[in-house]
């Protein structure tokens, strides 16, 4: 496999008790691709992004991140924690809901994975964890404690703290459908910024205008299949299907 | 009450704390260490532990004590007194910690243990790192009062002869025949031992509440 795919999904599928939420899904991202996972709620959108990191895992299908398997070894066999917990770390996750960690502050939530994780040194991690401070507009935050924060604030902080990691990959759970109106526009200006320096990613989003700014390709999912994918201007100028002319019209 | 009766009370009042202090100290690390081997699910081992759960938390503590103290010798084990005191407390003690740190495990946000995982942190760090600064903040109140049941349950103990605060109140009116005076002190000091625990678990209970915001 060469080196410039950040995921490789083959023909992944899942199911909850007796509901499909994926059939058969393969994806491929490229080394800096933006990619934007589109779809009704219930589509199976956040469970395909989910399946990624092995939060949840599949029942058929494989997922390589930077050419190394997850989830299974080469046998098929489960992996043990540490070597999943390695490979997890190659990938970085903003959850809908931010889930930072209450007892640390703001500086320690992004220090803590580089230090325990990877075993960075301290002082080396706390300056990087400036650096990313400063890149998400929040360098005067860094000894606050995530209960003091504004949802906005919150969530940069979560971007900082997966990109502490330097993963090949971040993925973007609904990463502004938790907050209010007015501060979604700061969050996805930090995201902006990550796709013009060249940051791959994986983006569930119920945001139409930001997907097409952001994303080079866009997936739609509809009942755990993939009816269509396109570069944005054709996703959302000429779309190819019914179902996602359907989908944009309730979604202006 | 003379001066050796006052004398009395107190070592009989540091015999309760010491002995209660060092049941505490072990429960409490025994609890989480018995939460967490029956969260490991390991087969056989945990029901022993759900055996021993159950049997420590419906036996009553004289019961408990005398069982120990009279057992000690048929296995060939010499107990000394408040060693068997020790061991009564804190196999009753550690039962009910361990249920405390087994909700505290299960209440505990899967959300933030996601977000460990996702960062790559294998689930011991997760635990070490993330939820078990947080459990013990979380935990404590619940901690705190199984502390002060042990203590008012202390007494017990005295039924294998080791003289505490209660049982010191006896030998003294044994001498005066003024049974009042050494009682009311003895509850007097109780109240300022576990008046200290109210005060501490008042305080954990809104860092915990701080937490939770």
């Amino acid at each position: 496999m060469p080196e410039t795919t950040a995921v490789s999904i083959r023909q992944l599928s899942k199911s909850f008790a007796d509901v499909e939420v994926l059939r058969d899904v393969n994806l491929e991202v490229a080394a800096g691709d933006v990619v934007t996972i589109l779809g009704a709620s219930g589509s199976g959108k956040s469970t395909l992004l989910r399946c990624i990191n092995w939060l949840e895992q599949p029942d058929r299908g494989s997922i390589h991140i930077a050419g190394e398997r997850i989830g299974l070894d080469d046998s098929g066999k489960r992996m043990g924690a540490k070597a999943l917990a390695r490979v997890r770390a190659k990938t970085g996750m903003v959850f809908q809901s931010f889930n930072l960690w209450p007892h640390l502050n703001v500086l320690h939530n992004i220090t803590e994975a580089p230090i325990h994780v990877m075993g960075k040194p301290r002082d080396e991690a706390e300056t990087h964890a400036r650096e990313l401070l400063a890149k998400v507009g929040l360098s005067d935050k860094a000894e606050a404690y995530p209960g003091t924060l504004s949802g906005g604030q919150k969530q940069r902080v979560a971007i900082a703290r997966a990109l502490a990691m330097q993963p090949e990959v971040m993925l973007f759970d609904e990463p502004t459908s938790a907050l209010d109106p007015e501060l979604v526009g700061e969050v996805l200006a930090v995201i902006k910024d990550l796709s013009a320096e060249g940051y791959t990613m994986v983006i569930v989003t119920h945001e139409m205008s930001f997907a097409r700014a952001v994303s080079n390709q866009v997936v739609f999912l509809d009942k755990g299949l993939i009816v269509e994918r396109a570069d944005p201007e054709s996703f959302f100028d000429r779309p190819s299907t019914t179902r996602v002319q359907r989908f944009l019209e309730n979604h202006g | 009450m003379n001066a050796s009766a006052w004398q009395m009370l107190f070592d009989g009042a540091w015999t309760t704390l010491w002995i209660s202090a060092v049941s505490i100290a072990i429960g409490v690390v025994a609890g989480l260490i018995v939460a967490l081997i029956r969260l490991a699910r390991i087969p056989v081992l945990d029901q022993l532990l759900v055996l021993y759960i159950s049997l420590a938390r419906a036996t009553p503590l004289v019961t408990l004590a005398l069982f120990i103290f009279l057992s000690a010798p048929t296995l060939g084990i010499g107990l000394d007194r408040s060693v068997a005191g020790i061991l009564a407390l804190t196999l009753n003690t550690t039962a009910f910690n361990a249920e405390i740190w087994r909700s505290g495990f299960r209440n505990f946000s899967r959300d933030q243990r996601e977000a460990a995982m996702a960062t790559g942190m294998t689930p011991w760090i997760t635990f070490r790192r993330i939820m078990l600064p947080q459990m013990m903040i979380t935990s404590l109140p619940g901690l705190i009062n199984e502390m002060s049941f042990l203590i008012k349950g202390s007494p017990a103990i005295a039924v294998i002869g080791v003289v505490d605060l209660t049982r010191v109140t006896n030998r003294i009116s044994a001498v005066t025949y003024e049974p009042l005076p050494p009682i009311l002190v003895a509850c007097v000091l109780y109240m300022m031992i576990i008046g200290a625990l109210v005060w501490l678990q008042r305080r954990a209970e809104r860092r915990a509440n701080r937490l939770a915001t």
